[in-house]
C-alpha cells in the first residue's frame, strides 16, 4: 500500500508535467486543427536556454529560468510566424502543414546536434531539494515544485482564457476560424499570441524535465506523451488535456513501478493507438470523423 | 566500382520504399511518421525467415512484405473504415510506428532485443535491387493510370467531392496504405540483406521522416520525380562527406522552404515519360521522321 501511495504521488507528478505539455499542444490543435509535430522542438530550446543562461555566472538564478520561459515562447511564435503562416493564409492542406512540422522539428533538433552536440549535460540546478515525509511516504520537492508550477500554470491560462477579452477572442477562434476572422478578431495575432502560450508552457515542461533527467536534443521527444495524453483525453480538448496527462503520467508510473520500466513506453504508444482507433473522440472530445 | 554499386544498392532500396510512399502520402494524401514500423517488420521477418528457417531470399522478402501489410491493413481497417481524420491517422501512425521498435527492442529471444540481430547473410545484389525497382515502377505507374489511381488522386484533392462520385473513399486509404506498406516491407528485407545486421533503433521517426524526404523533394504527384529524388537523396551525402552530418538539417530545412514555396515538390505534376525522352532525341536531332516530309 504505501508502495502503491509512493508511486502514485510520483505519477501524479509527472502526469502535472504531461498535463502542460498536452495543454500546449491542445491548444494549437483545438484552434489550427493540426497535429504539431515541432512542439518537442520549443522544448528543447527551452531546455537549451535554460543551461546556458544558468551556467552565465552574470545571471541569477530565477531570471535565468524566466528567460528561457520567453525564449521557449519566442521560438514557437517564430516557428508560427516563418513556417506555419505563409501556408496558413494560402488555406493549404493539412498534410502540408504536417509536412512542415516535421521539417521544423528536423531542422532545430538536428541543428543542435551538430553544432552543440548530442551529448547529455545535467541542468545546473540541485537536483534534489529535499524530501517530506508524510508517514511513510516520501516526496521529493522537485516533484511538488513541478506539480505546483504546472498546476499555477493551468490555473492562469484557464483564467486568461475564460475572463478576458483576448481569451474570449482564442475561444472564438477554435470554434470556428474564419467566421471568427469575420467578426473583427485579428486571427494573426491570435495565432502569435497562442503559439507563444504554447511555446511557454513547452518551455516549463522541458525545463523540468531537463532538470529530472538531461538537457539533451532528444528532451523533446517526451512531447510525444503529450499527443498520447492529448488523445486521451480528447484532441484538441484542454480539460482533457490535463485529465489524459495526469492519468498517463499516473498509469505510466503504476506500469514501471509494478510491472517493469521496460514496457512503460511501449505500453504509451499502445495505448495510443487502440484509444484513436476505438475512442477516438478520447474523453471530452468532439465528434472527430471526417465532417461533410 | 564495387562501392559504386553498394551505394547504388542503397538508394535503389531507399527508392523501392518511396513508392509505396509515393501512393501513400503523393497520391491519396495520406500522411505518416511510422512507416519505419513497416520497415522494421519486413525487414525482421525476412531476416528471421531465412536465418531460422531457410527460405529462399526472394521468398522470405515477400513474406516479410505481406507481413507488414497484413499489420497495415489490421491497423488501416480499423482507423480508416472509422473515417478517422487525416491528423489523427498520422498521429496514430506515430503511435505504430513506436510500439514496432519498442516491441522488437524488448523482445530478446530470437531477435535479439535492443542488441539487434546480428550474422544476417548478405544476400542483396544491386541487380536484385535493380529487377526488384523497375518491377516497382511498372507496378506504381499502372496503379497510378488505372481507376485506383484516379480515386486516391481525387480522395487527396476534395473527399467529400469524391465520396459524391461514388468513390469509396475508406476503400482507396486502406489499399493505398496495404501497398505502401508492402512496399516499404520489402525495402526493409533488401535491407537487411544488405546491411547484414538489424537494430530497433535503426527503424526510429528518423527514418520515417527520411522515407517521407523523396515524396517531398520530388513532387507530390509524380512517379519519376520522388524516384530521382530518392537517388540523389542517397548519394549526396556520400559525394559530399564534410556536409553528411548536415543532412538532417538540411532536410528540415528543405521540407519547410518547399511546404512554403513550392508545395508540389522540384517536379510539381510532372512525369518523364517516353514522350519526353522522344523531345530530347528530336532535339538532338535523332528522332525518327514519322511523318513523310510534306514540305517538299
Amino acid at each position: 500500500m504505501d508502495r502503491f501511495a509512493q508511486q502514485a504521488v510520483t505519477g501524479l507528478s509527472i502526469g502535472s508535467i504531461y498535463a502542460l505539455l498536452a495543454v500546449g499542444y491542445a491548444l494549437i490543435f483545438s484552434i489550427f486543427n493540426f497535429s504539431n509535430f515541432a512542439f518537442g522542438s520549443s522544448m528543447m530550446i527551452g531546455a537549451y536556454a535554460a543551461y546556458y543562461a544558468l551556467k552565465s555566472p552574470s545571471i541569477p538564478t530565477w531570471a535565468a529560468i524566466i528567460l528561457s520561459l520567453l525564449i521557449g515562447a519566442a521560438s514557437s511564435a517564430i516557428i508560427e510566424r516563418v513556417a506555419y503562416r505563409p501556408l496558413r493564409v494560402r488555406n493549404s492542406p493539412k498534410l502540408f502543414l504536417m509536412i512542415t512540422a516535421i521539417g521544423v522539428n528536423l531542422l532545430l533538433v538536428q541543428s543542435v546536434v551538430v553544432v552543440i552536440g548530442g551529448e547529455y549535460r545535467a541542468l545546473p540546478l540541485p537536483s534534489r531539494l529535499g524530501v517530506i515525509s508524510l508517514g511513510r511516504v516520501n516526496i521529493a520537492i522537485n516533484d511538488l515544485l513541478a506539480a505546483a508550477v504546472s498546476g499555477v500554470s493551468l490555473l492562469a491560462l484557464w483564467t486568461f482564457l475564460e475572463k478576458t477579452r483576448l481569451g474570449r477572442a482564442i475561444r472564438a477562434c477554435s470554434y470556428d476560424m474564419s467566421t471568427a476572422s469575420l467578426m473583427g478578431i485579428p486571427v494573426d495575432l491570435i495565432a502569435f499570441l497562442v503559439f507563444a502560450i504554447s511555446g511557454f508552457l513547452a518551455a516549463v515542461s522541458g525545463v523540468f524535465c531537463a532538470q529530472k533527467y538531461a538537457v539533451s536534443p532528444y528532451v523533446g521527444d517526451i512531447s510525444n506523451k503529450a499527443f498520447i495524453a492529448s488523445v486521451l483525453g480528447g484532441l484538441g480538448s484542454l480539460p482533457g488535456a490535463v485529465v489524459g496527462g495526469l492519468l498517463l503520467g499516473f498509469v505510466e508510473t503504476m506500469i514501471s513501478g509494478f510491472v517493469s520500466s521496460l514496457y512503460r513506453d511501449l505500453f504509451s504508444y499502445s495505448l495510443l493507438v487502440i484509444a484513436l482507433v476505438f475512442f477516438p473522440q478520447g474523453m471530452f472530445g468532439k465528434d472527430v470523423r471526417e465532417s461533410l | 566500382m564495387r562501392y559504386l554499386l553498394g551505394v547504388a544498392s542503397v538508394a535503389g532500396i531507399s527508392m523501392l520504399a518511396t513508392m509505396g510512399m509515393v501512393i501513400l502520402t503523393g497520391y491519396t494524401g495520406l500522411f505518416s511518421v511510422g512507416h519505419a514500423g513497416f520497415m522494421a517488420i519486413g525487414a525482421y521477418t525476412s531476416a528471421i525467415l531465412v536465418m531460422r528457417f531457410n527460405v529462399p531470399f526472394l521468398l522470405a522478402l515477400v513474406a516479410g512484405g505481406l507481413l507488414a501489410t497484413l499489420c497495415s491493413l489490421l491497423i488501416g481497417h480499423t482507423s480508416l473504415r472509422g473515417r478517422m481524420r487525416g491528423d489523427y491517422f498520422a498521429i496514430a501512425m506515430l503511435g505504430f510506428g513506436e510500439s514496432i521498435r519498442l516491441i522488437l527492442a524488448n523482445t530478446k529471444p530470437v531477435i535479439g532485443g535492443a542488441m539487434g540481430l546480428p550474422g544476417i547473410p548478405q544476400k542483396t545484389t544491386f541487380w536484385h535491387v535493380l529487377v526488384i525497382d523497375i518491377i516497382a515502377l511498372i507496378l506504381v505507374r499502372n496503379y497510378v493510370k488505372s481507376q485506383w489511381g484516379r480515386n486516391s488522386i481525387a480522395v487527396r484533392e476534395q473527399e467529400v467531392a469524391a465520396m459524391m462520385m461514388g468513390v469509396d473513399v475508406a476503400k482507396v486509404k486502406i489499399w493505398a496504405l496495404a501497398i505502401s506498406a508492402f512496399f516499404v516491407g520489402c525495402s526493409g528485407g533488401l535491407w537487411a540483406f544488405f546491411m547484414t545486421y538489424l537494430q530497433p533503433a535503426q527503424f526510429s521517426q528518423t527514418r520515417s521522416s527520411d522515407l517521407l524526404a523523396s515524396v517531398v523533394f520530388g513532387g507530390m504527384n509524380s512517379i519519376t520525380g520522388p524516384a530521382i529524388a530518392s537517388f540523389f537523396l542517397a548519394f549526396v551525402p556520400e559525394l559530399l562527406r564534410e556536409v553528411a552530418k548536415w543532412r538532417l538539417v538540411a532536410y528540415g530545412a528543405v521540407f519547410v522552404i518547399i511546404m512554403i514555396v513550392r508545395p508540389q515538390g522540384l517536379f510539381g505534376y510532372k512525369d518523364i515519360g517516353f514522350e519526353h525522352i522522344n523531345k530530347i532525341l528530336g532535339k538532338l536531332g535523332l528522332k525518327r521522321r514519322r511523318y513523310a516530309d510534306v514540305s517538299q
